[in-house]
């Protein structure tokens, strides 16, 4: 365990150092909350309706776009900066298990997505709590708190596991950061068609995407792990 | 130290590495030679338990390989062809993160002694990515040594480095050799494998030779004096008669005459060459470099099976 925690330290120095995740970190969850108060403000003057629904409805699924795309770019500069600096092989020399560097590289983007998640959703309900002088009714509802509580661990798990074993074939940061992109996409499908529907989001729907991700995740976590066996990394890995 | 029994690596149908045996005692700087791809990167993986064989064992530092893999890392040091150093984080943060790794006692104190050693104290927080060269690869031996292995493997501690730079690490790796580590060099640099090694192997893909520099020179050439004459008149090698003479050379104004044994035989050819009337100027061993016995064991070896 203690292995991990130098490694999570090792890689968040790293990650504060490099402009590209930071942005990432910053600027998006802004530009999420930013867009879900632009959502649920237009949505609370008028009564419940298709329209205020689907406006409140894509307000929650920003706040799921971001544990899946946060690590993204976390884990893909985690493991091609690694391979670029030619940092792994001494890593690798090391007494640290297959098991803690995969568990030490994954947490190192799991954790500040959840956080990240999370915090910014707090931020987005004391500011409409400031601004709207209460919180708009359908916003903090079970359905919500299940979806954001459940589902942003599940979602950020998917995504860094699409992206290590992206990035295990990748040389380039940039190059798989987009191709995990377009890979985490199917995992918030179901979302993404809920938000057109006419009807709120339920605990059934959420309940639903969970089982979906807990299957996708596995699925997708066991392949990571087969891929970070230190001779896969060394003689494999590109 | 390292012992190692028929030790193949295979990738598919491709043979890195076969069956390699060799013995490296405690306190010994053995010197692993060889073109590139001949497998020199690939022995030193799977010493370091970095990779599995695929046929063979080996212990290292007293554990078998592949079943205490995890004890070998812990007591090994290796230096990898680049310095592989996070470039974004400081000299200190990159030493202070394989200490920790590594398990040492006092990381901070362990960095600031080899840190101080090496004359790398005052860049301690400079960006790796911001040293010259010389000093990332004194960073990088500093990171393989820093939990004090029992043996370290160095692939091509030297190249890239101006002659300074290379000067302290060769005398980095006489200082550790004089404390008692084993060291497993790999380098292409063959003056540099004949000043430092103890014992050199020479390996392309399979073991070609391995003994001291003096005895594979020996083993090659035998030993060989070399006479220069003032007046290098022709005939005298056909006049020098002495039954313990193996075969005479002529070199422009020298002879080169194969001995068996030239503490012994040497004065007795010199007082013949006398009484042949040669002028004798200089007698001498022939030195002949660990290159030429590289190039010429290397020659028609096949780089894979």
């Amino acid at each position: 365990m203690s292995r991990i925690r130098v490694l999570l330290a090792k890689e968040w120095r790293e990650s504060v150092r490099n402009k590209m995740i930071l942005f990432g970190a910053i600027l998006l969850p802004l530009f999420m909350v930013g867009a879900a108060l632009v959502m649920v403000y237009q949505g609370r003057g008028i009564e419940v309706s298709a329209a205020q629904i689907a406006l409140f409805n894509t307000a929650l699924m920003y706040f799921l776009i971001l544990p899946a795309i946060i690590p993204l770019a976390i884990a893909a500069y985690s493991i091609i900066g690694e391979k670029e600096q030619g940092s792994l092989e001494p890593l690798l020399a090391t007494p640290i298990s297959d098991l803690e560097l995969f568990l030490g590289k994954a947490l190192a983007s799991v954790i500040p997505a959840i956080a990240i998640t999370w915090a910014s959703f707090g931020i987005f309900i004391g500011i409409c709590i400031l601004l709207l002088g209460g919180l708009p009714p359908h916003v903090l509802t079970p359905p919500w708190i299940a979806a954001i509580f459940g589902l942003t661990p599940l979602l950020s798990l998917f995504s860094v596991g699409v992206t290590m074993l992206v990035s295990s074939r990748a040389s380039d940061a940039r190059a798989a950061y987009q191709i995990s992109s377009f890979a985490v996409i199917p995992a918030i499908v179901p979302l993404i068609v809920y938000t057109s529907r006419k009807t709120l989001v339920s605990l059934w729907l959420i309940g639903l995407e969970g089982i979906v991700l807990v299957v996708a995740g596995a699925v997708v976590l066991y392949f990571a792990i087969k891929v970070f066996q230190r001779d896969q990394v060394i003689t494999r890995w590109k | 130290m390292i012992r190692t029994e028929g030790l193949t690596r295979k990738f598919g149908e491709l043979t890195a590495v076969s069956d390699l045996t060799i013995e490296v005692e405690k306190g010994e700087v053995f010197g692993f030679l060889g073109p590139n791809g001949a497998g020199k990167t690939t022995t030193i993986r799977m010493l370091a338990a970095l990779i599995a064989p695929t046929g063979g064992s080996a212990t290292v530092a007293g554990f078998r390989l592949g079943e205490e893999n995890r004890s070998i890392r812990r007591s090994v040091g290796v230096l990898t062809e680049t310095p592989g150093l996070y470039k974004r984080l400081s000299a200190l943060d990159n030493l202070l993160f394989f200490a920790k790794l590594y398990g040492v006692d006092s990381p901070e104190k362990q960095a600031e002694r080899y840190l101080r050693l090496f004359e790398l104290w005052d860049r301690r927080d400079r960006p790796a990515g911001s040293l010259s060269k010389g000093m990332r690869q004194k960073l990088a031996i500093v990171r393989a040594l820093l939990h004090e292995p029992q043996v370290l493997f160095l692939d091509e501690p030297t190249a890239g480095l101006d002659p300074e730079a290379a000067m302290v690490v060769r005398d980095l790796i006489e200082t550790l050799r004089s404390k008692e580590r084993t060291i497993f060099l790999c380098t292409h640099n063959l003056d540099e494998a004949e000043r430092l090694c103890d014992r050199v192997a020479l390996f392309k893909t399979r073991m070609v030779a391995v003994g001291k520099p003096r005895e594979l020179k020996e083993r090659m050439y035998g030993r060989r004096t070399v006479v220069r004459l003032a007046d290098p008149s022709t005939g005298i090698e056909q006049a020098l008669d002495l039954p313990f003479i193996k075969k005479i050379e002529r070199r422009d104004d020298s002879l080169v005459i194969s001995l068996n044994d030239p503490e012994k035989e040497n004065p007795i050819l010199v007082k013949r060459l006398v009484e042949l009337g040669a002028k004798v100027q200089f007698v001498g061993e022939l030195e002949v470099p660990l290159e030429d016995i590289y190039l010429d064991l290397m020659e028609g070896e096949d780089v894979s099976d």
